[in-house]
């Protein structure tokens, strides 16, 4: 059985098609690799996946559960599963980074104070961050930030973690090590994850899969061997980063 | 033309959608409020924003309006010789109209505007989508302590206001004026009636419930970065000035009409 | 609750707990407990009342000491007529004397109606549950009434003025007296003597 599958999905913003007709798998324990331009409807799709928006027609199913059809409740309950790390990390500023980390601890598992200090100051050194609690998060850096969201994720000890380009906007050592997190996170626990990204540097070293996502579609997936010697005019452009190919003539003809 | 009346139908089709997203906002936080369990902590937060926070600046302006509503309504009674009277009318127009309704706009331009830049930039910033994901809904976590404590505190920041306010007139009556402490203080409460007081605190929960919800509905609806939150904060202020006074409005009509 | 600020529940509950002694002390002050100090009823009696509502003052010497409760008809059947009774509310320590003065008075600009008690002499007898009779108010009716008369005979002479009726319509009107004056003096400048003959006559006539 497949952890996610998602078949059909179709989403439209007024009448613009964000998603048409999306259908991708991915296998327990397996890391997923979502590539794609910026604005190619990535981000939506994790949106979709966490149920925080709702397909027009398509199905998502999550552990064999159709997850477009659940009430907020039953939706919530399979959240406490899964963990995401957002963009800028999303942290709440109203409150400090320990608080943060346990939020769902606090919010959702009645445990005890001392069990929460522990579990929140574990999850912290587990991104290289022990003893921060106290601070908030206005006062910790971009790349702290991330690695603290992502803290934040794995406090719960899910079972299926997003991340939404973890390795944007940091600099490259931060980088290096936010992705040696992502696989320490799939040797280790055996997560299943799911990552955006344009970095392809970052693409190659932590895929077990690698899907190519283009105009709403998944035009290409494979291994990421597949992928470096693919032979697809679309994938050939966007991993090398070329200025001219399909893609930008695509937009000319718009 | 033809510019002009699509104009109009997006104009109407805008307010449509926004009173409809409104009344969503409140069912769902109604709803939520009534079923609770409620966050205790983030409702007493709220409240001391809201309260407390709020208290230094509806004092000084209701002071200031009571020195003001003593001074003009002096110039007027004493052209008709009846200073007598000016006690009275502060009473009256504070407790029954100027205190709740000078109360809930300082609490609107400043806890309301707050509100709206706050989960606006939540928004902006991924933290409403943060919030579902960790399993807790955005309407029950933010929306329901912000109901609860603005329609909460406004009473009693009314009730400050109207004593401060009444002070503020005792001060130009007694000493500028030359009307006895007592017998300006006498006037006052005989001038009022139980009913005028509460009537005047009836409404300032209906305001809280509206400068709550309009300015989270705003909030959640943010659209494009800083730029946005702006725009959503200023709207958010405007709205809840016009739906204030429009409320107020319906009340005294009401009060006026249901128990004179 | 994970690293908890201690004061925040102290300044609320400061604030609340303030804002409802105000309320609870606001309440008293305008409410109206008047009713559980110390007093007793009073009753007036009047044929009209203009217009007193319940709620309004009761001065005795002119020092507010109660208010008006309760309003009601009541038939005399002595006098086969229809009164008012007035049932006031005063402070207990008031001692009204029996022959004092009640009448329905008018407060200032606003014209707000009070029963106005002036005392009597007869502190020997006091009211207790008989009702006073109050002096009448002058209806503005009656006012009225009164004005359009004095009104209307002054219209009557003039119409006899006009009409050259009566000693002054004829003075007005007639120059048959204007005439004989004129032609008095005339003669007099002609004939000044006629003066000094008129009165050597005169005490001729009067023999």
């Amino acid at each position: 059985m497949h952890a996610i599958e998602i078949q059909n999905l179709t989403k439209f913003f007024n009448t613009r098609k964000v998603l048409d007709n999306l259908s991708l798998n991915i296998e327990k324990g397996q890391t997923c690799v979502i590539i794609g331009r910026s604005g190619c409807g990535k981000s939506v799709l994790l949106k979709h996946i966490e149920g925080i928006l709702k397909p027009d027609s398509g199905k998502i199913i999550i552990n064999g559960q159709d997850i477009t059809k659940l009430t907020n409740n039953e939706m919530d309950k399979i959240r406490l599963k899964m963990g995401m790390v957002f963009q800028g990390g999303a942290l709440f500023d109203s409150m400090t980074v320990g608080e943060n980390v346990g939020f769902n601890l606090i919010e959702h598992n009645h445990v005890s104070n001392k069990e929460l200090l522990e579990k929140v100051e574990s999850a912290l050194c587990v991104v290289g961050l022990c003893g921060i609690e106290n601070l908030t998060p206005s006062e910790i850096s971009g790349g702290m930030k991330k690695r603290v969201a992502l803290a934040r994720a794995i406090c719960i000890e899910p079972e299926i973690i997003f991340y939404d380009e973890p390795t944007t906007g940091v600099d490259p050592i931060t980088a290096d090590s936010i992705n040696e997190l992502i696989k320490t996170m799939h040797d280790k626990l055996k997560v299943t994850s799911i990552v955006v990204t344009h970095d392809m540097k970052s693409a190659y070293s932590i895929a077990d899969k690698i899907a190519m996502m283009y105009q709403g579609k998944i035009i290409a997936e494979g291994t990421p061997q597949e992928i470096q010697n693919t032979t697809h005019p679309v994938v050939h452009q966007f991993i090398n980063g070329l200025a001219k190919g399909p893609i930008t003539e695509a937009l000319d003809h718009d | 033309m033809i510019n002009f009346l699509i104009d109009i139908g997006q104009k109407l089709l805008a307010l449509l959608s926004f009173v409809g997203g409104l009344a969503n906002l409140a069912g769902q936080a109604f709803y939520w409020a009534l079923v609770g369990p409620y966050k205790r902590r983030s409702i007493f937060d709220q409240m001391k924003k809201v309260g407390v926070d709020s208290m230094p600046i509806v004092l000084l302006t209701a002071f200031f309006i009571g020195v003001i509503m003593a001074l003009q309504i002096a110039y007027m009674m004493q052209r008709l010789g009846s200073e007598m009277y000016i006690a009275s009318i502060v009473a009256l127009s504070l407790v029954r109209e100027l205190g709740p309704i000078i109360t809930a706009l300082v609490v609107a331009g400043r806890v309301g505007a707050a509100i709206t830049a706050e989960i606006g930039s939540m928004q902006v910033t991924e933290q409403i989508d943060a919030l579902e994901t960790l399993a807790s809904n955005p309407i029950r976590y933010l929306v329901v302590p912000r109901l609860l404590a603005l329609s909460l505190m406004l009473p009693l920041l009314t009730i400050y206001a109207d004593i401060i306010g009444i002070f503020g007139g005792y001060l130009i009556c007694v000493h500028k004026l030359g009307i006895s402490s007592s017998m300006y203080l006498h006037i006052t409460f005989d001038a009022l009636l139980l009913k005028d007081l509460f009537t005047g605190l009836f409404k300032t929960v209906f305001f809280g419930m509206i400068i709550a919800l309009v300015s989270c509905y705003e909030g959640f609806n943010v659209e494009g970065g800083a730029e946005g939150v702006g725009r959503a904060t200023t709207k958010s202020v405007v709205t809840t000035f016009i739906l204030i006074i429009a409320a107020d409005c319906f009340f005294t009509a009401l009060f006026y009409f249901a128990m004179p | 609750m994970l690293f908890g600020k201690t004061k925040l529940e102290l300044k609320v509950g400061i604030f609340v707990f303030t804002g409802l002694v105000i309320l609870g002390t606001f309440i008293l002050l305008i409410g109206d407990f008047k009713a559980w100090a110390s007093g007793r009823r009073i009753n007036f009696l009047f044929d009209f009342i203009n217009g007193v509502k319940v709620g309004a003052p009761v001065r005795f010497s002119g020092v507010d000491v109660g208010q008006v409760k309760e309003i009601n008809f009541i038939f005399n059947p002595q006098e086969n007529k229809t009164k008012v009774q007035i049932t006031g509310w005063i402070r207990r320590e008031v001692k009204v004397p029996i022959d004092s003065t009640v009448w329905i008075n008018t407060l200032g600009l606003l014209g707000e109606k009070y029963v106005e008690i002036i005392p009597g002499k007869d502190y020997a007898h006091l009211v207790t549950d008989q009702p006073i009779t109050g002096e009448e108010p002058i209806a503005t009716h009656e006012i009225a009434k009164l004005a359009k008369n004095i009104a209307s005979d002054i219209d009557e002479s003039i119409v006899k003025i006009k009409n050259k009726e009566g000693t002054i319509g004829k003075l007005l009107y007639d120059d048959a007296i204007y005439n004989d004056l004129e032609a008095l003096v005339a003669d007099l400048r002609q004939h000044p003597w006629k003066l000094f003959r008129k009165a050597k006559e005169k005490p001729v006539t009067k023999q």
